[in-house]
């Protein structure tokens, strides 16, 4: 019975061609914008998430001021860290501003403490050398590509940082603008020393901008982080932040996810003036089709039947409005990914989601179906007699 | 004799049309037994197609008991009431009233369909019956192919899907050339002669002639005629 209602809905829309089309046009662009919209979203959080992943990896916690700024340090007592149960390694990130003195010319350049263990758990802090041997002892100083150039120097020369002589054991490879900084330089700038003679350079107290603690494979990162946090505390230490992948990602996806959401519910707003679409369509069929509903109903069709007839017609014109969105709103995502892949070169793909293919179409028929709610009502309540003699 | 098939008892209906009440029904009683034929006639106004469409359960009367096969009418629900239409009686209207978007087959397939009977089913009764109207070679034909006397054929094809036992007819030949209206006439008067019970509404008196008997109707109120 349901069948036939069906296929008798499916010629009566497709009776009046032009009418269901607009109709469902008016449905596809909402369906297409905001599946666009969300499939986008979703592949923008998942590279964002996948690249913090890469930077970081899931077993590392990060320990950064309190106080947001650009001056902002902390103490760390890498010893007591290191202590905590569940703790494999910690390294700060310590960068000064040094005075240096190459064969070509001197001046201030950022000067980054080197801990051989950071390179081991947090990708983006790996020294790529394009020349030299790297790091042996110590005395021995790795330059940025862009340092190299300004002093003038070379694997195996000897620059003066503070007034001490390091030997050059490495040149690493220029990075591109905007790469991942030490603490808001760029590596290209910078020169690096071991941390043990960053600290004879700047006796000091010793603030690093911050710190990477690793933890132990099988331990619980959750765990760990309190006890770092508590390690932390019982050091004196307030003004820090402990924070792990889990955290880093779900900030960066709850600040999408809000985007996404506002954007998707603007988007939705069209889906709705799309349903109205589907109202006016749908009033006008009942209408024109008043004499019609008398016949059906004289034959002895139910109320429930034309209701029935109706909602199927309106949540027909919504599930191809739908589908077609789908494919549109898809075909859009698709294509701003590979614009985006040019423009920036970055690592991106458009998430689909089976939930969000669903989730479209039962969306867009519950919209066609509501919309026509009401003008499947009052099809179905109309008198017989009045609709039979309705001219 | 068993019982009868319809009753009719002091039925008033009045419309109303804004503030002033219409009178179009003002106290009729009629009984008609199965398989009997009766023929209404009457001027337009005097309420002769009220009286077919709450004979035919279409509507409800403003007072007065409609009995149907032994049951009151007034206390079934909607639902109900589409059911016995759908399968107890089947309605001849002047302007044929086919769905235009529907073959003539679908249309007469269409009460069945209503019912919940198998497509396959549907499909072999519609058949059947158009072939008994004369019209086995019209089936696909959508109704603004076919002539006036053909779609009253298809007509009442349709009124008889369900098999049922009241064929209630409105002017059926109201729109249709003379030799045309003679045919479904005598479809009609065949078909009763086959025991299906026959109501006519006419003001034509060839039409009437059709039915054993026939009433004069006037002002609403219900006049003995001839036979």
């Amino acid at each position: 019975m349901i069948g036939d209602l069906f296929l008798l809905s499916v010629r009566n829309v497709l009776h009046r061609k032009l009418r269901s089309w607009l109709t469902v046009i008016g449905i596809l662009i909402g369906t297409a914008a905001v599946v666009a919209l969300i499939s986008i979203g979703q592949g923008l959080q998942r590279s964002i998430t996948h690249e913090v992943e890469r930077i970081m990896g899931f077993n590392t916690l990060l320990i950064t001021p309190a106080a947001q700024g650009f001056q902002a340090r902390i103490q760390l007592d890498l010893a007591a860290l290191r202590s905590v149960p569940g703790v494999e390694e910690a390294v700060a990130v310590r960068t000064e501003t040094a005075y240096v003195a190459g064969p070509a010319r001197e001046g201030f350049l950022s000067l980054t403490g080197y801990d051989p263990a950071m390179e081991e758990f947090v990708a983006e802090l790996k020294l790529e050398l394009e020349s030299g041997e790297g790091f042996s002892q110590r005395g021995q100083v790795v330059l940025g590509a862009r340092a190299a150039q300004l002093l003038g120097a070379r694997v195996g020369d000897t620059v003066r940082v503070e007034e001490r002589p390091f030997q050059v054991v490495g040149i690493l490879a220029p990075q591109e603008e905007g790469g991942t900084a030490y603490g808001g330089i760029s590596f290209n700038d910078s020169l690096f020393v071991f941390y043990d003679d960053l600290k004879e350079l700047f006796p000091g107290p010793d603030l690093a901008q911050y710190g990477f603690v690793k933890v132990a494979s099988g331990a619980d990162v959750g765990a760990v982080k309190a006890g770092v946090e508590r390690a932390l505390a019982r050091a004196g230490i307030n003004e820090a932040e402990v924070i792990g992948f889990e955290e880093i990602t779900q900030r960066i996806r709850a600040v999408l996810s809000g985007v996404q959401a506002f954007l998707a519910a603007i988007a939705g707003i069209s889906i709705l003036v799309g349903g109205v679409g589907v109202m006016n369509t749908m009033y006008t069929a009942v209408l024109e089709r008043t004499r019609e509903i008398g016949v059906m109903k004289a034959v002895g069709a139910k109320n429930s039947h034309v209701l029935l007839l109706f909602l199927l017609e309106s949540g027909l014109m919504g599930l191809v409005g739908g589908g077609l969105g789908l494919g549109v709103g898809l075909g859009v995502a698709q294509i701003a990914a590979v614009v985006v892949r040019r423009l920036f070169e970055a690592g991106f793909s458009v998430a689909v989601s089976a939930g969000l293919v669903v989730g479209a179409l039962l969306f867009s028929f519950g919209v066609g179906a509501i919309s026509g709610l009401l003008p499947a009502r009052r099809a179905a309540l109309l008198p017989p007699v009045e609709a039979l003699r309705y001219e | 004799m068993s019982q009868p098939l319809l009753q009719l008892e002091g039925v008033t209906k009045v419309y109303r049309m804004g503030q002033v009440e219409v009178p179009a029904l003002r106290g009729v009683d009629l009984t008609l037994d199965p398989g009997a034929s009766l023929a209404i006639m009457g001027p337009s106004g005097s309420g002769k197609s009220t009286l077919l469409h709450i004979a035919g359960l279409l509507d409800r009367p403003t007072s007065g008991r409609v009995i149907w096969a032994g049951e009151d009418s007034s206390s079934l629900s909607p639902a109900r009431l589409a059911e016995l239409r759908g399968r107890h009686i089947g309605f001849v209207f002047q302007t044929f009233n086919l769905i235009p978007t529907l073959s003539a087959l679908e249309n007469v397939e269409l009460p069945l369909l209503f019912q919940g009977e198998r497509r396959g089913q549907r499909r072999r009764r519609a058949a059947e019956l158009l072939s008994l109207v004369g019209l086995a070679d019209r089936k696909g034909h959508r109704p603004g192919q076919l002539s006036g006397g053909e779609r009253q054929r298809v007509a009442i094809a349709r009124a008889l899907a369900s098999d049922p036992e009241l064929l209630l007819a409105d002017e059926p030949t109201g729109n249709l050339d003379s030799a045309s209206g003679r045919e479904i006439l005598e479809v009609l008067r065949d078909l009763n002669r086959r025991g299906k019970a026959l109501v006519l509404v006419t003001h034509d008196a060839e039409a009437a002639a059709v039915a054993t008997r026939v009433l004069r109707m006037r002002d609403g109120r219900l006049l003995e005629g001839t036979g």
